[in-house]
């Protein structure tokens, strides 16, 4: 006698088989093909079924709207050669250093944005663990405050344009690419504000680290911006021309890369290091892509199992507020961040989730803010904040715990910046409302 | 997304057969993923030409948006392979960082079945596509390109990832038989702490060459 399984139990299965094939290690682009294969075809048949799926890594990949991914990517590769890392520190050293706690502010701000350009949170830690920490030791700050800025200001880096991160949200929840690039700036911000505080509270109780740095003339400041170009370019010319209407993410994430190549053939990158740049953004490109069309062939099966719908209806059923709700998927995604890169962990549990969060009357520009930021907490919460484990490499005098107990008042800041964003939404929301069409 | 710089597997000569066939494919991975990396290169020059032609000379670039997608296919496909090779598919390790020896190559080797049915399956489906498209004769809306060669790039880049996961299969059958020989041919598993200690010192070779590249301007 064959088994007859209703779609709801299919469902359910195919969801429970990726789960554990993602645990067993399998590539999660081959684990949510492979499921998304199987239940497409025991639900529709073979012919008709493994045909559709041989239609959607091409159908879904080669579109106009998903061509601005590749180019912040290279944008990312190029900027390691741009030769911008000790001129940010210095900029907003001589900037920002007036501040109490002067030193960590411009660590915080050179980091971030050194990882917004670069895409690469854990990178831009390492690279200023070697950069700024000395100067932080000699001026006697708290080995801890001096590995917690390091770390932290890194992943501050998804909010701030390029952010890969961000397009492969919109991607996702098919919402619009530009307005999430913007809706991260007040975002940014306010986290850039809360870490400030933390730095200004730490300063309080031990003077040392209050020390401001002045003396710098306007002049002095004024000339340490050049070497800041490519970065404040990047920055400037994405946030300009979606706000305005000006062109198109791809068109301003074509003209970042090349200003940055600009400044990294200014900087004599030599044809090697080109080609190396090159090979890095084809990898990431295909693995990001990879990944993307493997989870629209299990997106398609969800929808034919009808696990979206019938998931939003239990969600919205649940009786709890709204917010308590958004406040326990975001803890399903600091306990997933824990084990799993950013990217894979949207793009595994958005298609489930988003449905129901939308269901439940949030913005879908809003949401993706807040759920990008949590991603950045999870570089930071032991058992493997990545960030911390490099800054741990790189000063082998700091050891993992420190920089854990360092980062941790910023991971507090975190969670204080994504109440806030959840108290008042219209702090994300109204920004990209003011976009021109 | 980790900057860290991976030993080139083109490099030595180790291995006996199977090592010399991986460096044998690897090869040929690299160079389409040049083509990968370039072609990106040239999808930005491609924009930046766009728009200085609409803003400064009214003359964007003829169906700009078709010829951006018809390239797409050669981008985002070609490195599949490269990336496989490299460990540079997303996957969770917590698992697999606490196997060791025989069952390690054994989870190691069922990944790679279960990636060779799906590899197969849909690279031939999306031959089967490829193939209408070129009988069809379809084209784009704009600008009228044939549709085939942008099709045809995924069964291209699928066929070869197919190869690549063939060696693998032959090399963790290999760590099965006998757990104590040294992987060859197949992605490292890097635990984070080996992640970050490549990520500082890639950091070093970085901070190293700014500050050289800035003592320089200060000499001349």
């Amino acid at each position: 006698m064959a088994l007859e399984l209703s779609k709801d139990a299919i469902g359910i299965i195919g969801c429970i088989a990726l789960m554990m094939l993602v645990i067993m290690g399998v590539r999660v682009y081959v684990a949510a093909a492979l499921v998304g294969l199987v239940g497409i075809v025991s639900l529709i048949g073979w012919s008709a079924g493994a045909g559709m799926v041989g239609t959607i890594p091409h159908s879904k990949s080669v579109n106009y709207t998903l061509s601005v991914l590749p180019l912040f990517i290279l944008i990312g590769y190029l900027a390691y050669h741009a030769g911008m890392t000790q001129s940010l520190f210095e900029a907003a050293k001589r900037w920002l250093g007036w501040m109490p706690g002067g030193l960590a502010i411009a660590t915080i701000f050179a980091v971030a944005g050194f990882s917004a350009v670069s895409g690469a949170a854990t990178a831009a830690s390492a690279v200023f663990a070697r950069v700024a920490i000395p100067e932080m030791l000699k001026a006697n700050y708290d080995k801890r405050l001096a590995a917690g800025v390091v770390a932290a200001g890194g992943t501050l880096d998804s909010l701030i344009p390029p952010s890969a991160i961000m397009v492969v949200y919109a991607i996702i929840v098919e919402a619009s690419i530009g307005k999430l690039l913007i809706a991260g700036f007040i975002p940014g911000f306010v986290s850039a504000l809360t870490y400030c505080l933390i730095v200004f509270a730490w300063s309080f109780w031990n003077p040392a680290v209050a020390m401001p740095i002045r003396g710098y003339t306007w002049g002095q400041r004024f000339a340490s911006l050049p070497g800041t170009l490519p970065m404040i370019g990047v920055v400037l010319i994405i946030f300009a021309s979606m706000l305005l209407g000006w062109a198109t993410p791809t068109e301003a994430g074509a003209l970042g890369a090349f200003v940055v190549l600009v400044a990294a053939l200014l900087n004599r990158m030599k044809l090697v290091q080109l080609n190396d740049a090159l090979l890095e953004t084809a990898k990431l490109t295909v693995m990001i892509f990879a990944i993307i069309w493997g989870i629209l062939i299990f997106v398609r099966f969800l929808g034919f199992a009808g696990v979206p719908e019938r998931f939003s209806e239990w969600v919205v059923g649940l009786p709890f507020p709204p917010w308590v709700i958004i406040v326990g998927i975001l803890g399903v995604y600091l306990v997933l961040g824990c084990f799993m890169d950013a990217i894979g962990m949207l793009l595994l549990t958005l298609p489930v989730f988003f449905p129901a969060v939308m269901k439940l009357g949030y913005d879908p520009i809003w949401f993706g803010i807040v759920v990008v930021k949590m991603c950045g907490v999870c570089l930071l919460t032991p058992p493997i904040g990545l960030s911390c484990f490099v800054v741990a490499a790189v000063r082998r005098d700091i050891p993992l715990s420190d920089v854990f107990k360092g980062a941790l008042p910023f991971v507090l800041a975190d969670f204080l910046a994504i109440a806030i964003f959840i108290a008042w939404p219209e702090l994300i929301t109204w920004l990209p409302d003011q976009m021109l069409n | 997304m980790a900057h860290a710089e991976f030993s080139d597997p083109t490099d030595g000569t180790g291995g006996g057969a199977l090592g010399a066939v991986d460096r044998s494919l690897h090869r040929i991975e690299k160079v389409t993923s040049l083509i990968a990396g370039y072609g990106i290169f040239a999808l930005m020059m491609l924009g930046v030409w766009h728009v200085i032609g609409r803003k400064f000379f009214s003359a964007p670039v003829f169906g700009y948006i078709d010829v951006v997608e018809v390239m797409m296919a050669f981008l985002v496909f070609l490195a599949i392979g490269y990336t496989e090779r490299l460990g540079g598919h997303i996957r969770m390790e917590l698992l697999i960082l606490f196997l060791k020896g025989r069952l390690l190559a054994l989870f190691e080797l069922v990944s790679v079945l279960l990636a060779l049915v799906v590899v197969a399956v849909i690279g031939y489906f999306s031959w089967t596509h490829a193939m209408r498209a070129y009988t069809l004769g379809d084209s784009s809306i704009d600008a009228e390109i044939p549709l085939w060669p942008s099709k045809m790039v995924v069964p291209v880049a699928l066929a070869l990832l197919f190869l690549r996961l063939l060696i693998s299969l032959w090399a963790y059958l290999r760590l099965l038989v006998d757990p104590t020989r040294a992987a060859i041919a197949v992605p490292e598993l890097l635990s984070p702490e080996e992640q970050a200690r490549r990520e500082a010192e890639a950091s070093a070779a970085l901070v190293e060459a700014e500050m050289g590249a800035a003592s320089a301007r200060e000499a001349r």
